[in-house]
């Protein structure tokens, strides 16, 4: 049960995977393994190129500035305390099981404690919300300008911001950080230096220039969002000069709301920090997040009311949870698909062939998995591919029911089967592959097996590990999988471009960066190369096109919704993001948008 | 686990009489501990045999039900997170349970004579080489071994689960054999067969083996708990395969959705007795065994009794 | 003497043999350190970038399998045990042990060798009072207990020692969160109060056996001649019991122990498992799920040295205590 949200987890914390940028990784792995990986060497020289595309095009808030043309600036430039004017107090308790006790390090440029290290202690330059549509927040840069071919970029860095230390932080620390990364590869999580054509960083006075090769608004995101700030007069000195990217960070300095006082492997507490940039800001005065290594522990305290801010799944959270007080509440964002991915390469002639894709995708009640396999907690998916209700207005109904996908259809999958040579005396067997321990997987793979068995399709469940798993997902070495490793974005066309574009694939065997099941059709790769330099509105067509193809080649198979796990108690703290008010995502594994979360609560009884 | 195991090297090796089955099994009929032990142990292998016959439930993987329902008329031990019928999973579960348990148990066994008496008849360095190779198994850790390998090699399936438990399970019952096999090398019935000039093989096999047939028990019934024991910690750290119907795998789902805590203990509960009472019943029949093997530890007569203490 | 050599002999012999085994196994597997490094830094890193840090963490790719054993045996000898690549990414794995330890030592350590203290006085007494009340009752109802499974007795506990009471005994953890670990009265009696539910559960299943195998044995050294003989000589029933019959089944039941020390290592997992109880069995679990080779080999090697060293001892207190040992060697 540990890693139930697991699947969750993963896919969010890199919004956009642009990893496997590395030029020169090419030699093979270790000779002591006897796994495949040399593949992923193999592809980073085209992966470079798809990562670029990855990022795609910014999102629509960012198009629309595009469409302003040269010198568009992200709004608000003066300091205000976004979450209002309360009384300080007030002490949160998180409860987002971990599987392990807390290694203490907070070392950002560390994916593995980052997400207890940004939003918290390390701030971006802006915050872009990817629940409202890209929706940006000034943080340590208070305005933006970009060049006219959007090759380069200058952030006016805040001032009077001081570092939780009590030193100045300037400019100059904005563009340390990013030639750290360039000097370090380890560093560079989103490829900026080697995927993205990040050329220089250079600061004077209060302004940063960030020059890029090529147009570089996709990466926006990535830049300005996901990269946290680092001091320069900390990681200048001592171990953290010498391993920047395996320094411990023991008592991180940075310049948000929290620091770490003190951290024990049980608990983290974090304490206001006094020089906070923002006036007014935090409200709440502490945060406890103990690591649970289990969810049944860390689900008690939120039933009881001793944790308040809960990121893990909950069974019968009715009754567990909910009836628990009134006070109890959850909100569970969609934010992207799971998929039944059937690999569409000709090597699988079962999964290559269209009608038993179409058949699959006709058979199954996607209501009946949601409501079983995932508890209800997270809604049906379409085969459209569009995340429901978070991406409402790119999702076209009448084409999805125009081709009856709207509800399940027996009839037709059992013909469609039949005209492929199987039936129920001539079964047609599959594998699908899953991920151990991510139980709700493995329930809803029960529902779907149950649902396919009386058309003929035997489906075995297998159960991998994580790393096993994903060697034969990368590498295509399997007939259907089940998986959600699909990034969320502002808007659906950062899934769907991971799922659907041809350059993220790769022949099998070699390892694919996000369509692993070898969808390729030069059609589909225009509409995303159209996308980029489109404004708004053609962009909500393109994606509708795009959906389009999902409906006619099936390439894979959405099943239900993943997202964000969320619940809060309101006896005490307010200010929770809600399904009105989405101002951040909920999660407290979803960084830096933790941040943006501790900025807007309060403590009621503090008032 | 720890108990079983340990206890036969201790007991001085028996002062055996060349029983035969007769007069075994008429030990365990005058053996209460051995009695109750082997009608438990029936009764499950009746279950595993015909499961048709206790539940009218043919498929019990399947969605059939409301999810989470308390146990009720219909459903007696109500239902799982995913509507499937608990009761029915029980029973269908016994069979790889049992089937775990014996095939493992036996596999462990037959390492266990092979180890153990050859190394005790052969004697000279071969018993130095082979008690060795008994002694390293012996102090590897076991357990994380097999998690180590049961997550790694073919998850989930029960021959890997099988193969590795026979491979850490038979070195405690080799050491325990060849002690006993080592007492009886001298005896005359074995001298006389070396002068008849029986091969080594027959002596072993014909002339050794029968003699320790209740300590080989003893050391089966050792094993077949362990295994029990073992596999369904396994399955229940959800290393097993959570699609296959067995008890440990159902204590999986059950912590996974939090039985206990959301209120459902008949889940969460009862497939661990099941296993509990299969093990019991090992138990028992190896507790008995060892009073039957060892004349000494055998219920005592009142007179005799007396003197003791 | 040649004893005792041949006792160090066997020492050596087996910690190799482990050690390789513990080489070999990981990477026989499936997965190797540079796809777990992947997933553990959520697929964000360039290959050459997992290469670089793979590096740092210790591991050179490059070499030779053969290279990479001798310093693999010289690491683990030096105790050079490198990084964690799991969970605790970059972590050194002393340090996460040096952590974990003092929590598996104090609970299961304590447990353990309470539970066969008292199961071995229990059993001396069971084995002297022949068809007592003792004798009666408890051999019966340990067979029981030694055969229930760990997790399940750990679940039984925490259904109607901890819900079932409000949260009176704490299911898991070693303390309260919250609370910063110091020399005070009050975080040792909180760790006491912690240790309950699982020492508890390490008890009940494993004092049966010790019972068992001590009541047993006792029961044949009494038959044996010279304790006959002894009572013949008229000598004290206490100086029997102890003496001479509780000794000589003492040391057998000794070695046992040392031996079964492996099988605790097996109830840790489960019930630092159940309890959320961060030691070395939990890590161990969790090593093993998420591919933390270095911190796995470590443990290993741990384990297997402890249950090495503790053989090792019970030897030499045997070969001390027990002139027969003396004699063969």
């Amino acid at each position: 049960m540990r890693r139930m949200k697991g699947a969750a987890a993963i896919a969010a914390v890199g919004v956009l995977v642009a990893a496997c940028g590395g030029g020169s990784g090419s030699k093979a792995t270790p000779a002591t393994s006897g796994a495949p990986t040399s593949a992923a060497a193999a592809t980073s020289a085209g992966a470079a190129a798809t990562s670029a595309g990855t990022g795609g095009a910014s999102s629509p808030a960012a198009a629309t500035s595009a469409a302003t043309a040269s010198g568009s600036t992200a709004s608000g430039g003066t300091a205000t305390a976004i979450g209002g004017n309360f009384k300080p107090g007030g002490t949160v308790v998180i409860s987002n099981e971990q599987g392990q006790t807390w290694p203490c390090q907070f070392n950002p440029f560390n994916p593995a404690v980052n997400s207890e290290a940004d939003g918290f202690v390390y701030e971006p330059l802006v915050y872009v919300n990817a629940l409202k549509n890209g929706a940006e927040t000034p943080m340590l840069a208070s305005s933006y300008t970009w060049s006219a071919d959007q090759k380069s970029i200058v952030f006016t860095i805040r001032d009077g911001v001081k570092w939780n230390d009590g030193q100045a932080f300037s400019a100059a620390d904005v563009a340390y950080t990013f030639n750290l990364m360039k000097k370090n590869t380890a560093l560079d999580l989103y490829a900026l230096w080697t995927g993205a054509g990040l050329n220089s960083v250079v600061a004077a006075a209060n302004k940063v220039t960030l020059t890029f090769n090529q147009p570089a608004k996709p990466y926006f995101y990535n830049f300005a969002d996901q990269v946290g700030i680092v001091p320069e007069h900390i990681f200048s000195t001592g171990d953290a000069a010498a391993h920047p990217d395996t320094w411990a960070d023991k008592a991180p300095v940075g310049t948000g709301p929290f620091m770490v006082n003190p951290c024990t492997p049980n608990n983290i507490t974090y304490t206001a920090n006094p020089h906070y940039w923002m006036p007014n800001e935090p409200h709440i005065q502490k945060v406890q997040y103990p690591a649970y290594l289990d969810n049944g522990p860390a689900n008690l305290d939120l039933a009881t009311g001793k944790a308040q801010w809960g990121s893990q799944y909950i069974p019968n959270i009715e009754s567990f949870y909910l009836k628990k007080s009134k006070d109890n509440h959850y909100w569970f964002p969609p934010t992207q698909n799971v998929y039944l991915f059937p690999n569409n390469d000709k090597s699988h002639p079962a999964t290559a062939n269209l009608a038993v894709r179409q058949a699959i995708a006709y058979a199954l009640d996607r209501s009946t998995i949601a409501k079983i396999g995932e508890s209800g907690y997270w809604p049906a998916a379409n085969q459209t591919g569009i995340v429901l209700p978070t991406f409402q207005n790119y999702f076209d109904a009448s084409a999805l029911s125009t081709a009856g996908y709207d509800k399940p259809n027996i009839a037709k999958a059992a013909s469609l089967l039949t005209g492929a040579g199987y039936s129920k005396s001539k079964p047609l067997n599959l594998t699908v592959i899953t991920i151990t321990g991510y139980t709700d997987w493995d329930a809803s793979l029960a529902v779907i097996k149950q649902e396919l068995a009386p058309l003929g399709i035997n489906l075995t469940i297998q159960d991998l590990e994580q790393q096993t798993y994903d060697s034969k997902f990368y590498d295509g070495n399997y007939d259907l999988a089940y998986g959600g490793e699909a990034s969320a974005g502002p808007s659906p066309y950062y899934e769907l471009r991971q799922v659907l574009y041809s350059k993220n694939s790769a022949a099998i065997g070699k390892q694919a960066n996000g369509n692993y099941e070898r969808y390729l059709n030069p059609a589909v790769d225009t509409l995303f190369d159209q996308y980029a330099t489109a404004d708004a509105t053609t962009q909500v067509s393109l994606i509708k096109q795009i959906s389009s193809y999902m409906i006619k080649d099936v390439p894979v198979i959405p099943t239900t919704g993943s997202g964000d796990w969320f619940q809060y108690n309101t006896s005490d703290i307010q200010g929770w993001p809600t399904q009105a008010d989405p101002y951040a995502q909920p999660a407290a594994y979803i960084v830096p948008d933790t941040g943006q979360v501790l900025l807007h609560l309060y403590s009621k009884a503090a008032q | 686990m720890t108990a079983l195991l340990v206890s036969a090297p201790t007991t001085e090796p028996a002062r055996t009489s060349r029983r035969r089955g007769g007069g075994l099994w008429s030990a365990i009929r005058h053996n209460r501990k051995a009695m109750v032990g082997l009608v438990l142990f029936l009764l499950f292998c009746v279950v595993a045999a015909f499961p048709g016959l206790f539940t009218t439930v043919r498929h019990p993987n399947d969605i059939a039900y409301q999810p989470l329902l308390h146990p009720s008329g219909a459903n007696w031990l109500g239902t799982t997170g995913l509507g499937q019928d608990v009761y029915a999973q029980v029973i269908y579960g016994t069979r790889q349970s049992l089937v775990i348990a014996l095939v493992a148990g036996a596999g462990a066994t037959i390492l266990s004579v092979l180890f153990g008496v050859s190394a005790a008849y052969l004697g000279g360095w071969a018993d130095d080489l082979l008690s060795l190779f008994t002694d390293v198994f012996l102090v590897l850790p076991t357990f994380p071994l097999i998690i180590v390998l049961a997550t790694y090699a073919g998850k989930g399936s029960i021959a890997v689960v099988i193969i590795v438990l026979i491979i850490t399970g038979w070195s405690f019952g080799a050491r325990q054999l060849r002690a006993q096999a080592l007492s009886l090398r001298n005896r005359e019935f074995l001298e006389s067969a070396r002068v008849r000039g029986e091969r080594s093989s027959y002596i072993i096999i014909f002339e050794v083996l029968p003699t320790m047939t209740s300590l080989i028990l003893a050391n089966f019934l050792g094993a077949a708990l362990y295994s029990v024991l073992t596999a369904a910690g396994l399955q229940f750290l959800g290393l097993g395969d959570p699609s296959s119907i067995s008890w440990g795998t159902m204590l999986y789902w059950a912590q996974n959705q939090q039985a206990l805590i959301s209120g459902y203990p008949a889940w969460a509960l009862v497939p661990g007795l099941c296993v509990a009472l299969l093990g019991v019943s090992f138990a028992l029949l190896n507790y008995a065994f060892d009073e039957i093997s060892n004349p000494a530890l055998r219920p005592i007569r009142r007179a005799r009794g007396k003197r003791a203490s | 003497m040649r004893y005792l050599l041949r006792r160090l002999g066997f020492f050596v012999l087996t910690l190799w043999a482990a050690m390789t085994l513990n080489f070999f196994i990981p990477r026989m597997m499936p997965g190797s350190p540079l796809q777990s490094l992947r997933d553990r830094t959520h697929n964000k890193l360039s290959p050459a970038a997992l290469t670089q840090l793979l590096q740092q963490f210790g591991f050179d790719p490059h070499q030779g399998i053969v290279v990479q054993y001798f310093q693999y045996l010289k690491d683990m000898v030096t105790g050079h045990w490198g990084y964690s690549i799991g969970g605790s990414l970059g972590e050194p794995v002393t340090q996460i042990i040096r952590e974990a330890l003092p929590w598996t030592l104090g609970l299961v350590g304590i447990a353990t060798v309470l539970a066969f203290a008292l199961g071995t006085i229990i059993g001396i007494v069971a084995g002297w009072r022949r068809g007592g009340a003792i004798d009666a009752v408890l051999p019966p109802v340990f067979v029981v207990t030694s055969a229930l499974p760990y997790f399940w007795v750990a679940l039984l506990l925490i259904m109607y020692l901890s819900l079932q009471t409000g949260g009176l005994l704490p299911n898991d953890f070693n303390y309260d969160q919250g609370l910063v670990p110091t020399f005070s009265v009050a975080f040792i009696r909180n760790v006491l109060w912690h240790a309950i539910l699982p020492g508890t559960t390490i008890l009940i299943t494993s004092i049966g056996g010790w019972i068992l195998t001590m009541r047993n044995n006792m029961i044949t050294t009494l038959a044996e001649d010279y304790v006959r003989m002894g009572r013949a000589k008229g000598l004290s029933n206490r100086k029997i019991m102890y003496g001479y019959a509780a000794r000589n089944a003492f040391l057998p039941n000794l070695s046992g122990f040392a031996m079964s020390l492996g099988f605790v290592i097996a109830g840790t997992i489960l019930v630092e498992y159940v309890f959320n109880y961060p030691g070395l069995g939990y890590r161990f679990y969790e090593a093993t799920v998420s591919a933390d080779y270095p911190l796995l080999q470590a443990l290993f090697l741990l384990v297997t040295l402890a249950v090495l060293v503790a053989v090792l001892l019970c030897d030499f207190a045997t070969f001390w205590l027990d002139p027969r040992a003396r004699a063969k060697g």
